[in-house]
């Protein structure tokens, strides 16, 4: 284990222990702030039924399907309007008033539309991770230069190899970027359409234990929704690293 | 190889029209090293780009006598490479887009990266590697598809003097050994009265062809080409043609 990792875990460990302090020293009534000691009490109660692993993967169902949706939608479009600058002329307008929108008031409208299940939730993800991944591929794009479009055609490259071998990688780091500044939002995407309808997810826990009184379940389903966005921002990171090891590098040497 | 008549160019700005290029008549012969000279602006890199397909002519012909199916060989004048592949797959990039197989393109990479002298750097990336070794990687990656013709447009000008005049001999032993026909874009009266069998001189803006020298300097040139007066004749010929 790392040094950093064990700092963190240090970290951890001290605001738990200053958790457990306040609640003996205040005498703060367990409803509404249960000491830790509850919450993991809690936990193992909601963890060994399986519920507590069905909600967990339900909402993180949602947030890897819908990212997963919304940057592959946002990459095509993005190299989509760098190539056809008329169709990027046409749509920025309406793409501008719907990113303007709180994507969060299309929340309900969704559910109407597609019922409670993983569906609205899976498309709200979708259309918040859409506008960084679209805004950051078609930024990439936009900074290449016009040499590598000569290189395309005196190489005669098919507009699919141009695209899988020259604009994509060009293109996969700002996306990248972009997806892990949506990630923290997409997470958020998820809770709220759980929490405005839902019958499985974090979100639909946080409910239930709000209508119960029961402040545990609540802060359970809160600590599990911090572990699952920390877990989510690391794994883009990884990925970007893993992918994209040669940007990261040119970057920190032109910083250098 | 190569036959030009009456080629022109011109550009439509926002509904200005810009001439880039007036008529300009050339033949480049098979196996030739042809140097274009000219003040900036005058359509150097217009005429290399309508001789690479890379525009098409506004007005006259363009014949080149090879197979249809043949991509000419281009030269930026940054190396254009893709910063997120290795030297050696930079220069296979042009065989596996046209789907020749791994190995072959493999062997190819390395046969054309000791021509150019980077042998032990296969591996390394873009950014790794100098500004003369990346336009070194660059032009064994426009030799990768064994292309009759090979066009440079200003390909050392971002160099040092050492590194360019370095690459000049290289440039010419690559020469030498693949028998391509070379059509080089310089600024340099230096670069372009050491290189060429024959110099092409533009005149300004917008440019067409003022005078066009058969160079009387032997083969091969070296350091001995420096000191013959006729070298030095060519130059200020090429001078007074630019001034
Ligand atoms: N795509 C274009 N659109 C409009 N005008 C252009 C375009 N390309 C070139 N021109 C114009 O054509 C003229 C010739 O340009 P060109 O690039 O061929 O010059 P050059 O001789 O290569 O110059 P330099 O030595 O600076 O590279 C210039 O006036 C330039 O502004
Ligand atoms: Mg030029």
């Amino acid at each position: 284990m790392g040094r950093a990792a064990l700092r963190g875990l240090t970290t951890v460990l001290c605001a738990l222990a200053a958790w457990q302090i306040i609640v003996v020293v205040f005498q703060a009534p367990a409803y509404l702030l249960p000491s830790p000691l509850v919450v993991a009490q809690k936990f193992s109660l909601l963890a060994g039924t399986g519920d507590l692993g069905r909600h967990v993967l339900s909402t993180l169902a949602e947030v890897l399907a819908g990212s997963l949706a919304g940057a592959v939608a946002g990459l095509l479009c993005g190299w989509l309007f760098t190539r056809l600058p008329v169709l990027g002329r046409l749509l920025s307008p309406l793409i501008l008033l719907l990113q303007t929108a709180p994507k969060i008031a299309i929340a309900p409208i969704l559910l109407l539309w597609l019922g409670l299940g993983l569906a609205p939730k899976v498309v709200l993800v979708a259309i918040v991770a859409f506008f960084p991944v679209m805004a950051g591929a078609a930024a990439g794009l936009a900074g290449v230069d016009k040499s590598y479009r000569d290189l395309a055609r005196l190489l005669r490259l098919s507009a699919w190899t141009r695209f899988r071998r020259i604009d994509l990688p060009f293109a996969a780091p700002p996306a990248f970027a972009g997806l892990r500044i949506a990630s923290t939002q997409a997470m958020t995407a998820a809770v709220v359409g759980e929490l405005m309808g839902a019958t499985y997810g974090l979100g639909y826990l946080l409910n239930l234990g709000q209508e119960n009184n029961d402040a545990g379940v609540v802060i359970a389903a809160i600590l599990m929704l911090c572990v699952m966005g920390w877990l989510l921002h690391e794994g883009v990171r990884l990925a970007e690293r893993r992918f994209l090891g040669w940007h990261e590098s040119q970057m920190a040497q032109a910083q250098a | 190889m190569i036959h030009a008549r009456g080629v022109a160019k011109h550009f439509l700005t926002r509904g200005a029209r810009v001439e880039a290029l007036r008529p300009v008549d050339l033949d480049v012969a098979r196996g030739a090293f042809v140097s274009i000279i000219g003040p900036s602006g005058c359509g150097k890199s217009t005429l290399l780009r309508i001789i690479a397909g890379l525009e098409t002519a506004s007005e006259g012909t363009l014949t080149i006598e090879s197979a249809a199916d043949q991509r000419a060989g281009f030269v930026f004048q940054d190396a254009v490479l893709l910063p997120w592949l290795s030297a050696e797959e930079n220069v296979r990039f042009p065989l596996d887009a046209a789907g020749v197989p791994r190995d072959e393109g493999d062997a190819t990479a390395r046969r054309l990266l000791a021509l150019v002298g980077l042998q032990g750097f296969e591996k390394a990336l873009p950014r790794a590697l100098s500004g003369g070794m990346r336009q070194r990687v660059s032009i064994a990656r426009a030799l990768s598809y064994d292309p009759p013709l090979l066009l440079m447009d200003e390909p050392f000008g971002a160099l040092d003097l050492l590194t360019r005049d370095r690459l000049n001999d290289e440039l010419l032993t690559i020469w030498t050994a693949t028998k391509k026909t070379i059509i080089f874009v310089t600024h340099s009266v230096e670069e372009a009265a050491y290189l060429s069998d024959r110099v092409v001189v533009m005149s300004p803006r917008p440019g067409s062809i003022k005078k066009i020298y058969d160079s009387p300097l032997a083969r091969p040139r070296g350091e001995r080409t420096k000191l013959d007066p006729a070298f030095h004749q060519l130059m200020a010929d090429l001078r007074r043609d630019l001034a």
